[in-house]
């Protein structure tokens, strides 16, 4: 009985320990996607773009216009100022139109102030707001969180009149954990000093990584000399560079995001912080060279804190962190917990190498689609009433035939 | 038999007669006019009727039953909060520039007020129902838009009495109707406006008139505007969405010659015909002097007026119009006057506490006459009602004004409305000022971009005319252009400015009080043998000849 006892209490110990090795890789079922440009102004038109590149890029991976939140805190494609009216670009040449012709802002002008943004993260909005201004995620949704602006030391400016500080957007976040209103958020910030900003976070779950260190600059990255002002910032401008290579199906890790930063050319030393996040970032090699390569001139190494915990994330054997985990929708739903066959689909699929330079994406040109082919009128369409008066006469006759044939067989 | 033979012969006729649905109709229109200074003014309109629709009871709102809504072509999200409000007839434009009437003379649609306008005609038995639904429906319809009409509070909320009469029907429930008005000059309009708007239309863009509609294009107008209005007719539901644009084909095409296409304005062309439009039509107003060809060649020309019939097109429609010679700007108005009166509103004074509204009103023809002239103007400008003055060709006329209806502002909680009668003799020029005052904000009510100052919402007219069964008919609205007002702007950089300096005097206060009320000052006698032995500190102070050693002091 003892022995009965003590093997069950032992089996069920097993399966709640498996349990529970399965929740913390538990898949996501739905993204989400925050993007914010806080600031105000034609001159910086660039926060816009870089906003409008994220919400481009985050739409062709798959995440649908009622899962965005886009706050643009100006407008800038209808701007008086705007010579190419409609339109909002982040190359000087002029390739790509981020606006285009379908693009939904949900929170625009005088609206995008702090407390709509903190509001919007931890649900607390009045009832008379409309459904696309919620941020309606649950527990298993991951979030990718995107600002850019003018910032500092552990601060956002909102519209040039008020900030948002790191301590405030970490308490926002452990509401959020609190509420079970996120599985994993993925935070970028694209500002001076920015990765002062993920500095404070302190609920489990969140990956961050900032485009300079505390104490240095980040640097727009090129004027357009037709609207007059710069169009896309350095660090916004190479991650979109990358996130062109991705596509829905892609199995490229976060590690191989976060080692395409090429220091250089960026022009400031982007940080990562994954102590806080439970999976590993991807695969060994690649991650442990983070930091070390050329032009990383900070001591000790990029900034990465975390990087101790990676070797043993990778020990438990957990998932590894997917671009398209957060910057698409879900592709694979693992809906009866046989996550495996799914991932056998993928194991004859070729990973791009990641230290390869990226080429430039290639220019897509719009062509019109050829005119539909001349078709003849035919009589129903003339006259309308003729089809229902012809079903009718068939009917009825088939009824006919039909009760002429049961008469004659009973009488 | 010959009885179930009777009754299956009724049942085909009745299904026969179910497969024709004719309970909604979408029809679509764009009027092109050529205007004198070489632009071209384009207007489309997207009917979409409900048969036997009858708008919401608001007593129905109690309870949650409302009838399940299936349409085909009317658009679902509308119709969802429209019942949800229980709204007899809402008008909502969104526009940006100035319509210049003078030149290009009455716009099909119109609301051409600058920015957003909504307006609402509710039922209900208390005022407060109806401010929480205009509250839902305006928070609605700013998700819907992408706009921010969330902000068209209560302190830009007015009913104006006389000057929006219904367009359409109003259903006798024994309940009183209401008007809410509310507008936003300062709104801007791009393409996420115009991307939901579209998405209420039955075929999108994808084809029908509204394939021309490119956001691009749209935007680059000299004056645009998209416009949506709900009216209830003894037919049903009407919801009429329109866009209407001023294009410069001079400025586009940069050549001197005022012809114009759809290409060429648009960079599109109507290449499908939208299926389900019961009448899908183009009109091209002829332009009644000068030399010019329209094409393609115009099946049917009625009173001026070009008509097309895209409705079975197989072709790729590009209409447009071309002119041999190059375009010559009219150097004199137009004569006869396109509007029977002109208006300039401009806001006098150059002190940031008081100012005078003044209002220049030219009366183009011979006849007296009678404007219905209101202002809804937000509480940050307060009126002296006696202080208006009425100058007629720099007489002072009183008569000139009557029929005075004032709603007061409340600071900080609602606008004023101001309702009056102007009468305009022949050919005449009248002058309306009044002393206003200018209102010093609270700190947290300035917007982030202070210094640009608060657009004003543009004042409208309307011209009263007497008919043959002594009641007034309303005319067409004239809505003059708004005004940008410059209040006192705080420095904002001084609640930082006293915070800092508050602390440091508090920190430096409270500093030497403590080191003097805690700190012990002892002398500390220095031995000369001990010279070579001591520490390097001790040299220095050695140095300072006689000083007692107060760095060693706070060891105490």
């Amino acid at each position: 009985m003892r022995l009965l006892s003590l093997s069950f209490s032992l089996f069920t110990f097993i399966l709640l320990l498996s349990l529970s090795q399965s929740h913390a890789s538990s898949q996501h079922t739905n993204n989400w996607a925050v993007l914010v440009c806080s600031s105000r102004y034609w001159f910086n038109y660039r926060h816009m773009a870089n906003a409008l590149g994220m919400y481009r890029t985050v739409k062709r991976l798959g995440i649908p216009d009622s899962n965005i939140i886009l706050m643009l805190a100006d407008d800038a494609a209808c701007n008086e100022r705007n010579s190419f009216a409609g339109s909002v670009y982040a190359n000087p040449g002029r390739h790509l139109d981020l606006f285009g012709e379908n693009i939904e802002v949900d929170y625009r002008g005088y609206e995008v102030t702090v407390e709509n943004f903190l509001r919007l993260l931890t649900g607390r909005l009045p009832p008379s707001f409309p459904r696309s201004k919620r941020l309606l995620t649950d527990s298993s949704s991951n979030i990718f969180i995107y600002l850019t602006g003018h910032g500092g030391n552990e601060f956002l400016k909102f519209q040039d009149n008020e900030e948002v500080s790191a301590h405030d957007i970490a308490d926002a976040f452990h509401q959020m954990y609190e509420g079970g209103r996120y599985n994993e958020i993925f935070f970028m910030v694209d500002t001076c000093q920015a990765n002062s900003m993920y500095s404070k976070f302190y609920s489990p779950g969140i990956l961050a990584t900032g485009s300079s260190v505390v104490g240095e600059n980040s640097y727009s990255h090129e004027n357009d000399y037709d609207i007059g002002v710069a169009v896309i910032d350095s660090y916004t401008h190479y991650v979109l560079e990358y996130m062109e290579k991705v596509n829905k199906t892609s199995r490229l890790t976060m590690a191989d995001l976060f080692t395409s930063y090429d220091v250089p050319k960026i022009g400031s030393h982007p940080g990562v912080r994954s102590d806080l996040f439970d999976r590993p970032l991807g695969p060994e090699h690649p991650m442990n060279e983070y930091g070390r390569g050329r032009g990383w001139t900070v001591e000790g190494g990029g900034e990465w804190v975390g990087r101790e915990m990676e070797a043993e994330k990778r020990g438990r054997g957990l998932r590894e962190a997917l671009i398209t985990d957060f910057f698409g929708g879900v592709v694979e739903v693992d809906v009866d917990g046989e996550g495996e066959s799914v991932l056998q689909l993928f194991e004859d699929f070729e990973c791009p190498p990641v230290f390869k330079e990226p080429t430039p994406p290639p220019i897509k040109t719009y062509s019109p689609p050829p005119p539909a082919p001349v078709s003849s009128t035919s009589l129903f369409d003339e006259y309308p009433f003729l089809r229902p008066s012809l079903a009718f006469v068939i009917l009825g006759a088939l009824f006919a035939f039909v009760f002429s044939g049961v008469i004659s067989r009973r009488s | 038999m010959l009885r179930t033979g009777l009754f299956l012969i009724f049942l085909l006729l009745s299904s026969v007669f179910c497969l024709e649905d004719s309970t909604e109709e979408f029809e679509e229109h764009l009027s092109i006019k050529s205007l004198k200074d070489g632009r071209v003014a384009f207007s489309f309109t997207f009917k979409t009727l409900l048969r036997d629709a009858i708008p919401r009871d608001p007593r129905t709102l109690a309870f949650d039953n409302d009838d399940s809504q299936h349409y085909t072509l009317f658009p679902l999200t509308l119709g969802q909060i429209l019942r949800q409000y229980a709204i007899t007839e809402l008008h909502l434009t969104l526009n940006a520039g100035k319509w210049n009437y003078d030149a290009w003379g009455y716009p099909d649609e119109p609301d051409v007020g600058v920015g957003a306008e909504l307006r609402a005609w509710m039922a209900g038995d208390s005022i407060s129902s109806i401010d929480d639904r205009w509250q839902g429906v305006r928070n609605a319809l700013a998700g819907l838009f992408c706009a921010s009409l969330g902000s068209l509070d209560e302190q830009r909320t007015t009913s104006p009495r006389s000057t929006f009469p219904p367009e359409g029907a109003l259903p006798d429930w024994g309940l009183p109707h209401e008007l809410r008005h509310a507008s936003h000059a300062s709104e801007h309009v791009c393409t996420e406006n115009l991307t939901p708007f579209l998405k209420l239309l039955p075929c999108k863009s994808r084809s029908g008139l509204a394939m021309l509609l490119n956001p691009h294009r749209i935007f680059d107008a000299d004056w645009h505007g998209i416009g949506l209005h709900v009216i209830w007719r003894p037919e049903g539901v009407e919801v009429r969405l329109s866009v209407q644009l001023v294009s410069d084909p001079l400025r586009v095409s940069g050549q001197k010659k005022q012809d114009w296409s759809f290409s060429s304005l648009f960079d599109r062309k109507v290449e499908k015909a939208c299926p389900i439009a019961k009448s899908s039509r183009v009109s091209v107003e002829l332009p009644s002097s000068g030399v010019y060809r329209v094409y393609p060649e115009p099946p049917q020309v009625k009173d001026g007026i070009a008509h097309y019939d895209l409705k079975n097109a197989n072709e790729v429609w590009d209409i447009g119009t071309m002119w041999p010679t190059d375009f010559e700007y009219p150097l004199s108005k137009p004569n006869p006057a396109l509007v029977p009166f002109s208006v300039r509103r401009n806001l006098l004074g150059s002190t940031q506490d008081r100012g005078q509204l003044s209002i220049v009103l030219t009366n183009n023809e011979q006849d007296v006459l009678q404007l219905l002239y209101l202002e809804t103007m937000p509480w940050i400008i307060q009126f002296y009602l006696h202080t208006i003055r009425v100058h007629a060709d720099d007489a002072l006329r009183d008569d000139l004004i009557s029929n005075i209806s004032y709603i007061l502002p409340i600071p900080h909680a609602r606008p004023a409305t101001f309702e009056t009668v102007l009468t305009l003799p022949g050919q005449s020029t009248i002058t309306f000022t009044m002393d206003v005052a200018k209102a010093f904000l609270r700190y947290t009510e300035h917007p982030p971009d202070a210094q640009r100052g608060w657009d004003l919402p543009p004042a409208i007219f309307t011209p009263l005319r007497q008919s043959s069964h002594n009641s007034t008919n309303l005319g067409k609205r004239v809505y003059s252009p708004s005004l940008l007002v410059d209040l006192a702007t705080p420095d904002f950089s001084m609640p930082y400015n006293v915070i800092i300096f508050t602390c440091s005097v508090v920190a430096f206060i409270f500093g030497s009080v403590f080191n003097v009320l805690t700190r012990k000052f002892i002398v500390v006698r220095l031995e000369p043998q001990k010279r070579s032995e001591s520490s390097p500190s001790k040299n220095l102070d050695s140095d300072e000849s006689g000083k007692p050693d107060t760095s060693k002091s706070n060891v105490h």
